[in-house]
């Protein structure tokens, strides 16, 4: 009889013990569900902090912005930065018990820059020439001309190094049966509602404390922000500003405020009347307050911008931005002619960005005070990708809101497909048709130069000419408000928009 | 009945095709390019010309349909753009899905609705006639959405009966099977509040009454099965727009249905997504339609089909 006691209470303690461990999988709530698990065909946030938990990259961006070797244990540059040679790190293996070799990188690589293969990240390596092997840990990439912020992509995402046997062997099917180095490994997933990983007891880098991760797809704000409330899920991203100080007054939820690298500004196109007038642009910057946007309209829960970029970003300066002066903006269109203001459109994406159609509404009130007024014209962001994308002559589109996210944390991705002259729409992503013949040159040659002091004060520079001729209203970079239940400690927020749960404890 | 059911599915197959070719210009006619949605904001020019190539989006209209019908032929919808998974796998994870939130929606409106308007017929101009027409007023114009969070609000975060939100246990259907179900009940009541009024008034009732039938097996056996008909009608239409309609529903409670998956296609322009998903929604519709009418002959024997 005393044995069987003995017995159920050890199966008891057993139960006990085991429902407590599965306590430990820390769930995080994301506005979607991951498109895909195949990491270099990634495209979203969301999809991106699952992938970064399975798979790992060469390099890292810590959120502090320096770049760490990752999977990657050191590298070699020739001196003239053309050759990059990549050790790789000993003793790490793959979810399936494949060990880590210089093959299977060069052959990851080689998967993500083939034009046939359309990634849509492609272009952040595609001057890689040649991939080589050149020892069993050692791989050799081949760029035509020195490329400057190489480490940095190979930080980003959707660079991570995948098993090329896995893709062979599983075809289209690779996407849903992922096998990578990380932390965490695949466990399920269920369609629209969520990826379930555990824990790789195996990882050669510190083995994460908790049992697994779970992501759930909630797109709904008020269930994502009743998930935390309620204690079935640890973490809910993207809190509504409105619902910061409701979930920070109570005792298991904090709301966490982290910067992130994606900046939020009103281009202007630089083809039509009257945006050609430097005077015009800087007029909008004086009379908009962004300050009080941020507060109002944001919660406080943005940063005024006074650059192009966001900080934490390499490269970046403050350069000062523009102060709300509305006198001093009636001054600059009374001497460009435009005593009494005139009239335009103000094109802005609804729902696509924090508060956007809210913000773009400020920003119309303001103007009105200087004597513009601007109709405001909203699109479904399809349409609006689209329109905003017409080529010079046949873009109509004066005025619009748009987000950019420097997700390689270096000035390079930021400034040249906004600002060169070559990245003009369709070509590229400058869609205010800007061209500075002088800011050309130096993003040119920050591109090539490999010193990253000379690279920063070439940035400088760009930046305050890009400031000075004002071809956006700068208004904010963006925040990442996080809720998350006080019993978690270690959750990454990262700047690039990713939750990372690699060192998370749950008390 | 067998010949009545060949014929109403051979009648069936214009409309569908007809859905096919509307769905398929429609998606396509609509603006907003899907390389460019697929390419994203960051994209170069080569890379969505790439991008496009890789969907066959680069292929004539023509071209495209005769590709979209020839697989179809096959049994194949192709593979989703936004996802690269067959489309046809997609429907089989989310169409069931959306099915039984759609069946536990109409369970509600039944248990909850026949027996309300039965009551509220027999009680006319009572006040429990006047409670229920109130709250199935109410029910009606209750936005889903707007009810759904509430419910979330009350009973998950204050009260911590059900949970939030997701799919999986019967607790998780409770709160949406509700939700989606409020609107099916408010009319399902109403519809058996008036035909029953009509039914009651008739001369077999009156004589039955007259013949001494207890007045609870007057009511179930003679009054509500011939009051039956028009409410199976209604309840029909509302099962097929439970299926079809679902989508703020399945929004609120993050249950991965149809309708969620469909709405996110459409805003990805995901082309092979949208039509599949139209097509089943377009075919179930028709199929509850069908079952409606054979349902008939059941409650009403007097109903042939020839």
């Amino acid at each position: 009889m005393n044995r069987l006691v003995r017995l159920l209470v050890s199966l008891l303690a057993v139960a006990a013990m085991t429902a407590w461990a599965s306590a430990q999988t820390l769930v995080i709530a994301q506005g979607t569900d991951a498109i895909t698990l195949d990491p270099h065909d990634v495209t979203d946030s969301p999809t991106a902090t699952v992938t970064s938990h399975i798979y790992e990259t060469l390099f890292e961006l810590q959120p502090d912005g320096t770049i760490v070797p990752h999977l990657a244990e050191s590298y070699e540059v020739s001196s003239d930065s053309t050759t990059w040679t990549f050790n790789i790190r000993e003793g790490v293996t793959f979810h399936d018990g494949t060990p880590l070799t210089a093959e299977i990188v060069a052959g990851s690589m080689e998967r993500f820059i083939d034009p046939d293969n359309a990634f849509r990240f492609r272009f952040l390596l595609d001057r890689i020439t040649e991939v080589s092997v050149v020892g069993p840990m050692q791989v050799q990439v081949q760029l035509a001309t020195p490329f400057a912020p190489l480490l940095a992509h190979l930080t980003h995402n959707t660079t991570a190094i995948v098993l090329p046997a896995a893709v062979e062997e599983l075809g289209e099917a690779f996407g849903e049966n992922p096998i990578g180095t990380g932390p965490f490994a695949f466990e399920s997933w269920d369609r629209g509602s969520r990826v379930n990983l555990v824990t790789n007891e195996n990882y050669w880098g510190d083995v994460p404390a908790i049992d697994g991760v779970s992501f759930l797809a909630v797109p709904e704000n008020t269930t994502r922000m009743a998930l935390v409330e309620s204690g079935e899920a640890h973490v809910a991203v993207r809190v509504p500003p409105q619902d910061i100080q409701r979930l920070d007054a109570l005792d298991t939820v904090t709301v966490e405020n982290v910067s992130s690298l994606r900046t939020i500004y009103i281009y202007f196109n630089h083809t039509l009347e009257p945006f050609t007038d430097p005077r015009v642009r800087q007029a909008f910057n004086y009379a908009v307050n962004k300050q009080d946007i941020a507060d109002f309209v944001l919660g406080g829960a943005v940063r005024p911008s006074d650059a192009a970029i966001a900080p934490g970003i390499f490269g970046y300066t403050d350069v000062g931005g523009y102060p709300y002066d509305p006198e001093r903006a009636r001054e600059l269109l009374a001497e460009a002619g435009y005593p009494d203001g005139f009239s335009t459109t103000l094109y802005s994406p609804s729902g696509r960005y924090l508060q956007d159609i809210q913000i773009t509404e400020a920003v119309q009130s303001q103007l009105a005070e200087v004597g513009i007024d601007a109709t405001i014209e909203t699109l479904e962001w399809g349409a609006y990708l689209e329109l905003t994308r017409q080529p010079a002559g046949e873009n109509e589109v004066p005025v619009a809101m748009l987000g950019w996210g420097t997700v390689t944390g270096d000035a390079d991705y930021g400034l040249y497909a906004l600002f060169h002259t070559s990245q003009h729409v369709p070509d590229g992503s400058n869609r205010s048709f800007y061209s500075n013949a002088l800011v050309d040159d130096l993003l040119d040659e920050a591109r090539v130069n490999t010193n990253p002091a000379e690279r920063e004060a070439l940035y400088e520079d760009a930046l305050r000419i890009i400031n000075e001729d004002a071809p956006w209203l700068f208004l904010h970079s963006e925040t990442q408000l996080v809720a998350v239940n006080d019993a978690v400690s270690g959750l990454v927020i990262h700047p690039t928009e990713r939750v990372l749960a690699w060192n998370v404890t749950v008390e | 009945m067998f010949e009545y059911t060949v014929r109403r599915i051979l009648v069936a197959l214009p409309a569908i095709l007809g859905v096919i070719v509307v769905v398929f210009l429609m998606v396509r006619l609509a603006p907003g390019d899907p390389a460019l949605l697929l390419a994203g904001e960051f994209a170069d020019q080569e890379t969505i010309e790439r991008v496009r190539e890789r969907f066959g989006l680069d292929k004539s209209l023509p071209e495209q349909f005769a590709a979209f019908v020839g697989n179809l032929a096959q049994g194949d919808l192709g593979r989703s753009t936004r996802t690269n998974r067959l489309v046809t796998d997609d429907l089989r994870t989310f169409f069931p899905n959306t099915l039984e939130l759609a069946l536990a929606g109409i369970t509600v409106a039944f248990l909850i609705g026949i027996p309300a308007g039965v009551i509220s017929a027999i009680r006319r101009n009572s006040w429990v006639d006047a409670v229920v027409t109130f709250i199935a007023l109410l029910g009606v114009s209750m936005p889903v959405f707007w009810f759904g969070l509430l419910a979330i609000l009350f009973f998950s975060v204050d009260l911590g009966w059900f949970p939030v939100a997701g799919r999986g246990t019967f607790s998780h259907l409770v709160l949406p099977a509700i939700t989606l179900g409020v609107s099916s009940t408010a009319i399902i009541t109403r519809m058996t509040r008036s035909s029953m009024l009509e039914v009651l008034d008739q001369d077999f009732v009156r004589t039955a009454r007259a013949k001494g039938v207890l007045n609870r097996s007057l009511i179930i056996k003679h009054a509500l099965r011939n009051a039956l008909v028009p409410v199976i009608t209604v309840a029909g239409l509302e099962f097929g727009r439970l299926l079809a309609g679902a989508v703020l529903t399945e929004t609120v409670f993050t249950w991965p249905g149809i309708g969620r998956l469909l709405v996110d296609s459409i805003l990805a322009r995901d082309y092979p997504v949208v039509q599949g998903a139209v097509m089943l929604i377009a075919v179930s519709f028709i199929l509850v339609n069908l079952v409606v009418d054979l349902v008939y002959g059941v409650i009403d024997p007097r109903i042939r089909y020839d």
